[in-house]
């Protein structure tokens, strides 16, 4: 798939996959953006310069928590992990993206 | 709960800023690290991998720039930089920022002081319930020889109370000598009789205790409410005061309430002591005795004008059997009473002030525009290299409010020391319960004007030059012409300017010449050395031998105090006070005919006129020879010989006075005085009679006021006065110890403050106006250097220009000084009050103020003229 084929993320939805990602285990900056790259199966890509805006605004609306650990290489790194209203924010952004995009595909299909 | 966050992780990004900034970094190198770990692990080199890794990262700066962006409270960092921006701008010309910035702190600092005076005397709640409601009452005696408004009497106080039906009721307060002894050094101190309805007219309670009733009023009952300075002096604050006795006049009072620090009534501010008026019953059928200061309390349903007519009529009514027949009376809002002629020197200067703010708000708009096309090219420049409109914009604005704020700033360092020279202007009576402060809203409200103006303003070059194309504006060369419309502007908006200053200069030209007029008005004598004080001497109420013999004892001992000229004794200080004034019978008239011949009564010690330095314009001065055994004789000033014997000398003339009656004395004039304005500097010269002592024993009273003459300076001897007093009885008190100098300062003080005060800002006016000129000419030569250029290449010579240029400059101050000469004579009308009848030489001011208006405009516009005269052609024109 060449690269002008990869999808625009909205910020939105790109709140919501990081908030997925979360909810098994904290985890640092660059491994979120590791997994992201590998559940998205490579159909778009976000870049380091979308991903640390977001974590920082979910961090500061507290969404997530921060701390800085050791990671398993014994590298210092900062963890991310989410808080209750994190989860609950997820679990509306969930809901609702279930709903856009049965509205979506609705569409799509009537058409 | 979000927004909790949300501030607090701004907070966080505020006040960590370099430990979020580090802590960033470290995120971001940690994610290189681990990304080059994984490219390592994958087969590549590790240079190979952290390029790699950086890559993935794309641009450390850039994502670090990503995240500040998108932080909260990024915008903080946007503004901080305009900021920046802005006061460098400001920085880079130093000039035009110093002058703009002076210019609004004198408009909004100026303000910002003079309302917080305005508020404090006329627009902040007085210490009364209702304070609005309010009103006094005096006689209108406009009939009589001596002045309109007359203090009532008590008998007329209880008329009124019995019979008016506009107030909810009135009450009375009369002076009292009071002498406060015991727990302490004898203190003479400020004191009233009040009726028991004061405190419920009013509306005011004591902080403690209680206040007097209707019942101990009646019966007399020595009782007495203090105020709270002399609960603190005399009882050191402590509660237990309340019930305690304390000896006033030698008679045993109880404290029975304490009022609030901050209460006040008339007469003034210091009044230490109420105790009942419990009037004898002499005085309350004595319409004659005007002795009483009446306040009362409109019904809530009527109006002032209502009040004045019922109570017009039922004065006259009242008064229809008096000698001479009826009058009406003056009802008088209290809080006018209160601030006097203050209102109208505040309103005045409140009016200059914001006048000044105008033309400095005017100035600013004059000085951007200028500044403002020259900096078009700036702005082309700018617009070619791809700078956007709102970016502009954003930027002049950003100077402009930049601009404001400083002024706002060097205004309030101007407004405060302005408002401690202002509190000299709050009335006697108020005193330091009307303190004054900053007024933030007028600050805000200067401000927000001048922010206006500057944004205004500030915006146009960056509207205008981005309007239109780059290339047209820098095709314009040097010269950025500004087009005929701007031109025409600007020079209105000096025209403007100066004629505000003219109006200005003009009303402060009458104040000043007021002011000077009354500071050398003669008062009848040589104020400079002469020290006076009181001394009450109520100890010798019974015995009048005994009190003469003590003033003479006083003035005596006074007089032997080495560096004293000449000692003198009158009962009541001149200036200070203007009752003791009765009905007087010329011989041959009949008692009928007395009406309107009312004159003011002063008893002195034969010296005193040699003393103050009055000047006899006929006859002799008191002698030895007039004892209490001898012919009674008076001295009498003009005033009352003009009017009791028009045409003829009164020597020798006799009349009666006070006790008209067929036992009254006949007093023999042998001595005519001039003019001593007993009643107070300002006040119109009344018809005065001087007896001596020993032969005041008909309508005296027990006030001995002593004048003492030095060689040396008055204030030195005030230890040495107070031991040969306290020498002849050591528990005499003194009271209001002051040079006349001082006094006749202190009443002039309204006058000289705002004559100087006027007087100030119409010279700031004249400055603002005149770099207004200057600017604007300054500006106009820099525009038409090629022009100038051009013409002298022609063969104009440099007198031609100077001439040309200097013309347009005085063309626009004649104008702006033909509209403010009659602006500034309409606006004069407003000062009538403050003139004090006196009327200034209008045409004198208007020519001073056009001759200094035109001299300083040609000063402001030979500077750019000459300038534009010694143009080089040669090089004017290779600018091109």
């Amino acid at each position: 798939m060449g690269r002008d084929d990869k999808l625009d993320i909205p910020q939105v939805t790109l709140d919501l996959m990081i908030l997925t990602i979360l909810t098994h285990e904290p985890m640092h900056g660059y491994g979120i953006s590791q997994r992201l790259a590998a559940l998205s199966r490579d159909h778009f890509q976000i870049n380091p310069g979308s991903l640390f805006p977001s974590l920082y605004r979910l961090e500061g609306d507290g969404r997530l928590k921060a701390e800085w650990c050791d990671t398993e290489n014994g590298r210092r790194a900062k963890y991310y992990r989410l808080t209750a209203s994190g989860r609950r924010q997820l679990e509306q952004h969930r809901e609702r993206w279930n709903r856009a995009c049965f509205a979506v595909t609705s569409v799509l299909e009537g058409a | 709960m979000i927004l909790l966050h949300r501030l607090a992780s701004v907070v966080r990004w505020i006040s960590r800023r370099d430990k979020a900034e580090a802590e960033l970094r470290s995120e971001l190198e940690a994610f290189v690290d681990m990304a080059a770990a994984d490219h390592v692990r994958d087969g590549a080199t590790p240079d190979e991998a952290r390029r790699l890794a950086a890559l993935q990262l794309g641009g450390f700066e850039q994502v670090k720039e990503r995240v500040r962006a998108g932080r909260h409270g990024g915008g903080l960092d946007a503004a901080a930089r305009d900021l920046r921006y802005g006061l460098r701008q400001l920085r880079r010309s130093p000039g035009f920022s110093t002058i703009a910035i002076a210019t609004l702190a004198l408009g909004i600092g100026g303000i910002t002081a003079m309302f917080s005076a305005f508020d404090a005397v006329l627009i902040r709640p007085m210490p009364y319930a209702e304070a609005d409601r309010l009103v006094m009452i005096w006689d209108d005696m406009t009939k009589l020889d001596i002045t309109t408004k007359v203090t009532p009497s008590p008998a007329e106080w209880l008329e009124w109370r019995r019979l008016n039906t506009v107030f909810t009721d009135l009450a009375i307060t009369q002076s009292v000598e009071a002498t406060v002894s015991g727990d302490g050094d004898p203190e003479q101190v400020p004191a009233r009789s009040a009726s028991w309805t004061f405190w419920s007219v009013l509306g005011v309670r004591p902080t403690a205790g209680r206040v007097f009733t209707e019942d101990e009023d009646n019966k007399g009952v020595k009782v007495v409410v203090i105020s709270h300075g002399l609960w603190q002096r005399r009882f050191g604050g402590r509660p237990e005061a309340i019930g305690r006795t304390m000896s006033i006049n030698d008679e045993r009072y109880e404290v029975i309430g304490i009022m609030p620090p901050k209460f006040y009534f008339l007469p003034a501010r210091d009044v230490d002591l109420w105790v009942p008026a419990s009037m004898p019953a002499w005085m309350r059928t004595s319409f004659g005795w005007h002795s009483a200061t009446v306040v009362a309390r409109l019904k809530p349903s009527i109006s002032l004008s209502q009040a004045r007519d019922s109570m017009r009529a039922l004065s006259l009514q009242i008064t229809a059997k008096d000698l001479g027949g009826g009058h009406p009376v003056l009802v008088i809002p209290l809080r006018e009473e209160i601030a006097g002629r203050t209102r109208t020197a505040l309103t005045v200067l409140l009016w200059a002030s914001a006048t000044l703010l105008v033309i400095a708000c005017v100035n600013l708009t004059n000085l951007l525009l200028s500044r403002g096309a020259a900096r078009k090219r700036e702005v082309a420049v700018r617009t070619a290299l791809g700078a956007g409109r709102g970016r502009l914009v954003r930027q002049f604005l950003t100077e402009s409010l930049t601009l404001a704020a400083l002024g706002a700033l060097a205004g309030v360092a101007l407004a405060l020391p302005a408002i401690r020279f202002l509190e000299r202007l709050v009335p006697e009576a108020m005193g330091d319960a009307a303190p004054l402060r900053i007024d933030w809203r007028v600050l805000m409200f200067s401000t927000g004007v001048a922010a206006v103006a500057a944004v205004g303003f500030g915006l146009v070059p960056a509207l205008r030059g981005s309007r239109f194309t780059p290339q047209d504006a820098m095709r314009a060369g040097g010269r950025g012409s500004t087009g005929a419309r701007s031109h025409w502007f600007q020079h209105s908006l000096i025209v403007v300017e100066t004629a505000l200053a003219v109006v200005l200069l003009t009303c402060g030209g009458l104040l000043l010449q007021t002011y000077h007029y009354l500071r050398h008005n003669d008062v009848g004598m040589r104020s400079e050395r002469l020290l006076t004080f009181e001394t009450p001497v109520f100890r010798y109420a019974k015995d009048f031998d005994q009190r003469i013999a003590f003033i003479n004892a006083e003035v005596e001992k006074v007089g032997a105090i080495p560096g004293v000229v000449g000692a003198a004794s009158i009962n009541l200080i001149p200036f200070t006070n203007s009752a003791n004034a009765t009905f007087y019978l010329l011989e041959g008239q009949s008692r009928s005919q007395t009406a309107g011949q009312v004159a003011l009564i002063r008893n002195v010690s034969r010296d005193y006129f040699t003393t103050v330095g009055a000047q006899l314009r006929e006859g002799r001065p008191f002698t030895s020879d007039d004892r209490k055994s001898s012919t009674p004789v008076a001295i009498v000033n003009a005033q009352f010989a003009k009017r009791a014997y028009p045409g003829k000398s009164p020597l020798g003339q006799r009349f009666k006075f006070g006790s008209l009656g067929a036992t009254g004395y006949w007093y023999t004039i042998v001595g005519v005085v001039n003019q001593i304005p007993e009643s107070g500097i300002l006040d119109e010269t009344k018809p005065v009679v001087y007896r001596v002592y020993e032969q005041s024993e008909q309508i005296s009273d027990l006030a001995a006021g002593i004048v003492v003459r030095t060689a040396v300076d008055p204030e030195s001897i005030v230890p040495a006065v107070r031991q040969a007093i306290w020498s002849l009885d050591k528990n005499q008190p003194l009271a209001h110890i002051r040079t006349l100098d001082s006094m006749i300062d202190r009443q002039l003080s309204t006058s000289s403050q705002s004559a100087s005060l006027l007087g100030a800002f119409a010279a700031l006016a004249l400055v603002l106006a005149s770099l207004g000129i200057y600017g604007v000419l300054s500006y106009a030569v820099t525009q038409r250097t090629n022009e100038i250029g051009v013409r002298m290449a022609l063969g104009a010579t440099a007198g031609e220009i100077l001439r040309s240029f200097t013309r347009q400059g005085l063309g626009l101050t004649m104008f702006g000084l033909v509209i403010g000469l009659a602006a500034g004579g309409a606006a004069s009308r407003v000062l009538t009050t403050l003139l004090y009848g006196y009327q200034p030489d209008y045409f004198s001011t208007a020519a001073a103020v056009s001759i200094i208006l035109i001299v300083v405009a040609a000063f402001a516009c030979l500077v750019p003229a000459r300038r534009a005269s010694r143009t080089d052609p040669m090089i004017a024109l290779r600018r091109e």
